[in-house]
């Protein structure tokens, strides 16, 4: 715990009225869409994803260019592969923001959010389970508030988990920020959890994605200058809320089981306790 | 009215103010924490404690794991599908979120939903995508495309012949391209690809009717392996015999009945020579002439295959023949009579109804 | 021209869909009456950052939500030298002001994932919609707020789902609820000046105004996929529907009566007056497009007659090949009951006619679909 919460008053709340450890209201939902192998919906607060996952699947040869710039993990595209493929695709809706702004698929930031978004999942997705295969993950962002990369990444692993893909654990991701401008130079400067877009804008931060409940960090993404005094605090409040994510994202699904289990579409499994009696 | 709007379902994503009340589990502790998320003004929040994280979350009600959870570290169980062994441990540790099975000393978690895995001896429906020199290589719906080698169907001429480079260079006219057939897992492969054979009357080419893509094995309703994929079945009003492949992979197959020479053979003949006795009509792709009332009841029995998968049952046997008197029974009443063969929307709601009221 | 996504289907599947769907009535593969469309779910106002969206689900699963945003924009005039209608009466300014719209004033893109943004196929979908948009120029004319600044217009759309089917009917149905659930800002400045406007959303009129019990007055365009087959006219045609078609058609239809009655009886309205407004509706043919069906390039299928893998069990290999050699050229040009030939040439005008008629008609097709999408809550 990088600081001692009695210490703060009531009075320091942020502009949407969080303290420094909240997170906004997240809410999830997986198998939105029937045709998909996987799919979620997931709000960060005001942003809002839609994550579509198709595979793994082997392409065959009459899709052989598979267009849409793609994030490729793994080896290189094209050829065999002796692991599956992640292939992400963003598509920022152009309403999505306050002011309309279309961004072509081509564009650079897209493009390095593709490629994150890849290397998170590929490296927790059991992806040698399935050489020759393709996973194409299609996000759309539908409305963008803050944290747009951690809700990709949040988006995705739902997705991924909906549609059965093996993986080590899920991928939490959420934003840490700090209460002064760099310029400001505050080196007593408190960090903050999961930034909205006004404090994206103002503040420093960082994006941070974790693996499960370890403290092993998948993805860090800090675009902004900052001091490096202040990152280690940011760092372990980020850390801690993508527990906190993962968490949520854990009880979506566990409740989309259950409810299968319940209307009887999935059998139930057998208990650990019935093992334990072995 | 040529078209319905329904509402849209619950399971939606409808950006709601208030939350779902479904989605807060009932239980107080994961009450609490959900609330982390929304602005509760009066009181302290601290982060959420990591006292409780190494215990297990292990749900007995419903026995569902998710992935990362650690599912036993107990030496004596060894790990199947869907658990892996995280470096430097012991545990086994569950890989998807779904259901533990245990074999013997085998555990293995089912997910709630993925691909069709193939398994030998399963029958599936598959459709040929790409052609190769001395093989063909089919959708059988799975992770990776399957296999069929030129050597594992059987070749026109009758009798158990070699194949010769003829069969190699006239490949394209036992299957080509967009060429649906039933065939059998015969082999799996280390990477994980399945190889298929027709070698038998059962199994190739599929002609005379209709085919319908739904969910496979694997979890969330759709096909199940069950006692008999393949049944012929009598149809009402009128029409002839129809034949039902349920593939275990989730491709379906519904066609006209046709007594082939063959098969009046094959009831007086061995197994050798029915392998031998190859019918005639198996690499065609001409269809035999159907009258109307067969179509209309294969189209009535596709619509009952789709209903209960979008209502998330499982299709079966059982299950189809059920639905399908449903639906004859459904058309009965309905304003436009017998002939009615309509079953989407809120008529297949309906039909779903039936069945699992009973 | 709309190239697809290649649909694979064995000869013998195109052979059996097309003997089905060329009965009278046609018997389609998953039950629908000729001019019934899928089932969809529909929803409206799920974006509350846009000025309207909209989002449909069909029962098959696929989905698309479409945003519009509107933002004020100077209008460019190429007229400033052009001083008649200043000094003119009122009633010759606003018919000007009726003629200024412009067709730059909409902004209308197509996301399908998996396709790039310059795809022939995406740019030929956004290329439909928004001329169906612009045909009668009635849309523009809606965004005028001044003589000097009118609204930009942005519609985004977003194929959610991978493209199962040909997308533009569930584009268009989406498109036109999200223009229908469209409010602008209500305007607080007068005449010429800057526009400035009122902060209260609630007061917000809709683009496409309603009277006071939430009917509807005027409506955007709606664009139809229709196919024939044979004689039978089919109406949202599912993929593999399409895959047997003679010929596909993207037809938009407008409602004409919406305009010059929307100003008439917006103040009366009683229940007599919807039912006759119904009634009343007329609509228009705004464009007709044809649509490159896939069936054009599917393979076609082998009648047994050339078949070598045929009847081997009987007949030896060598002869017979040769002996068939004359018959496959033959079975190329004519058609053999039960084997799939794909269609070649052009529509018969008869059916074109029929086609058409069918979705204008009283009754027709086109007003029940604006009669359902009316139907749906706007929020």
């Amino acid at each position: 715990m990088p600081l001692d919460t009695s210490t703060y008053s009531l009075g320091l709340l942020r502009v949407d009225g969080r303290r420094w450890n909240e997170l906004r209201r997240i809410h999830a939902q997986i198998r939105t869409q029937a045709a998909a192998d996987g799919s979620s919906y997931l709000e960060m607060g005001h942003t809002k994803v839609m994550c579509v996952v198709t595979g793994p699947t082997e392409p065959g040869p009459r899709r052989g260019g598979n267009v849409g710039s793609a994030g490729g993990a793994g080896a290189a595209s094209g050829g065999q592969h002796k692991d599956a493929e992640v292939l992400v695709n963003i598509v920022i809706a152009g309403f999505s923001s306050v002011d309309r702004k279309r961004r072509g698929k081509g564009d650079k930031r897209t493009l390095e959010m593709q490629s994150t978004v890849a290397n998170a999942l590929a490296a927790s997705l059991h992806i040698h389970l399935f050489p020759h295969s393709q996973i194409t993950i299609s996000l759309h962002v539908l409305s963008q508030d803050g944290s747009l990369l951690a809700a990709l990444i949040n988006a995705a692993t739902l997705a991924c988990v909906d549609a059965g893909i093996p993986m080590t654990d899920y991928v939490a991701a959420c934003t840490a920020g700090s209460t002064s401008t760099y310029a400001a130079n505050d080196e007593s400067a408190d960090p903050l959890l999961d930034l909205n877009h006004q404090e994206e804008q103002e503040l420093p931060g960082l994006t941070v994605a974790t693996l499960g409940e370890t403290d092993r960090v998948a993805v860090l993404v800090c675009e902004s200058r900052v001091q490096v005094s202040r990152l280690e605090g940011m760092l372990a409040v980020g850390v801690d809320g993508c527990k906190q994510v993962r968490e949520i994202l854990d009880r979506v699904v566990r409740e989309k089981g259950r409810k299968m289990i319940q209307e009887g579409t999935v059998e139930r499994g057998t208990g650990l306790n019935d093992m334990d009696v072995d | 009215m040529p078209i319905t709007i329904l509402p849209p379902k619950s399971s939606r994503p409808i950006p709601s103010r208030r939350a779902d009340p479904e989605d807060v589990p009932s239980d107080s502790d994961s009450d609490t924490s959900s609330q982390a998320g929304g602005a509760d003004l009066d009181g302290d929040i601290p982060m959420i404690t990591t006292a409780n994280k190494s215990s297990p979350k292990y749900d007995s009600n419903t026995g569902i794991v998710t992935p990362g959870e650690l599912i036993t570290s107990d030496p004596q169980w060894m790990r199947g599908h869907g658990t892996y062994i995280p470096l430097g441990t012991k545990d086994i540790t569950s890989s998807v979120a779904g259901t533990i099975t245990r074999t013997n000393k085998l555990i293995s978690v089912r997910p709630l939903r993925a691909r069709y895995t193939p398994e030998v001896g399963d029958l599936v429906v598959g459709r040929i995508v790409e052609v190769q020199a001395k093989r063909w290589r089919v959708d059988v719906g799975s992770t990776q495309l399957a296999s069929l080698p030129l050597s594992a169907i059987n070749l026109p001429g009758g009798i158990l012949r070699k194949r010769t480079e003829t069969d190699e260079l006239q490949i394209r006219t036992f299957f080509a391209e967009g060429d649906l057939l039933v065939a059998e897992v015969q082999q799996l492969f280390q990477d994980g690809g399945a190889s298929l054979h027709t070698r038998s009357l059962k199994y190739g080419k599929l002609r005379n009717g209709v085919f319908v893509a739904v969910t496979g094995m694997g979890g969330g309703g759709g096909v199940v392996r069950s006692r008999r994929q393949v049944w012929t079945m009598d149809a009402a009003n009128g029409a002839g015999q129809i034949d039902v492949v349920l593939g275990v992979n989730g491709y379906v197959w519904i066609s006209k009945h046709v007594e082939t020479p063959a098969e009046v053979e094959n009831k007086t003949m061995g197994i050798t020579n029915m392998e031998e006795n190859v019918s005639a009509t198996m690499y065609s792709s001409q269809n035999d002439p159907i009258d109307s009332d067969t179509m209309r009841e294969i189209v009535r029995l596709r619509g009952v295959v789709t209903a209960l998968v979008e209502n998330s049952l499982r299709v079966d046997e059982d299950m189809v023949v059920r639905g399908y008197q449903e639906a004859v029974e459904m058309a009965l009443l309905s304003s436009k009579g017998p002939e009615d063969v309509y079953l989407g929307g809120e008529r297949g709601q309906q039909l779903a109804a039936a069945l699992t009221g009973v | 021209m709309a190239s697809q996504q290649h649909v694979l289907l064995s000869p013998a599947e195109l052979a059996y869909l097309h003997d089905s769907l060329s009965l009278t009535p046609p018997l389609r593969p998953d039950g629908r009456s000729p001019t019934q469309y899928r089932p969809l779910s529909a929803e409206t106002g799920i974006l509350p950052g846009t000025n309207g969206s909209a989002r449909i689900c069909f029962a098959d699963g696929t989905e698309a939500i479409v945003g519009v945003k509107a933002e004020v924009e100077k209008t460019r005039r190429k007229w400033d030298d052009d001083t008649i209608y200043d000094e003119n009466k009122e009633e010759t300014r606003e018919e000007a002001e009726g003629a200024e719209g412009s067709s730059d004033w909409v902004e209308l893109t197509v996301e399908i994932p998996g396709f790039r943004d310059d795809d022939s196929s995406t740019v030929f979908l956004a290329a439909m919609l928004s001329e169906a948009l612009l045909a009668d120029g009635g849309f523009v004319r809606r965004l005028v707020i001044n003589r000097r600044f009118h609204w930009k217009v942005y519609l985004d759309i977003l194929l959610i789902s991978p493209p199962l089917s040909y997308p533009l009917p569930l584009l268009s149905l989406t498109t036109h609820l999200a223009l229908l659930s469209t409010r602008l800002p209500r305007l607080k400045s007068e005449g010429d000046e800057d526009p400035f406007f009122d902060d209260d959303w609630a007061a917000a009129p809709y683009l496409y105004p309603r009277s006071s019990n939430k009917k509807v007055l005027a409506r955007p365009p709606v664009t139809l996929l229709v196919m024939a087959v044979g004689n039978n006219i089919i109406f949202d045609p599912a993929k593999e529907e399409l895959a047997v078609a003679d010929v596909a058609l993207a037809v938009s239809v407008g409602d004409v009566s919406s305009s010059s009655s929307s100003s008439s009886s917006e103040g009366e309205e009683d229940v007599d007056m919807t039912a006759e407004e119904q009634e009343g509706r007329k609509l228009r043919l705004l464009s007709i497009r044809t649509v490159d069906p896939p069936s054009r390039l599917t393979p076609p299928g082998v009648p047994n007659a050339t078949n070598s893998a045929y009847g081997h069990a009987q007949v030896g290999e060598g002869g017979k090949t040769k002996q068939q050699m004359p018959e496959a050229r033959a079975a190329e040009s004519e058609a053999v009951e039960g084997v799939w030939k794909p269609p070649r040439g052009g529509a018969k005008a008869l059916v074109m006619a029929a086609l058409v008629q069918k979705t204008l008609q009283r009754g027709g097709v086109a007003d029940e679909v604006f009669d359902a999408l009316e139907g749906v809550d706007l929020g």
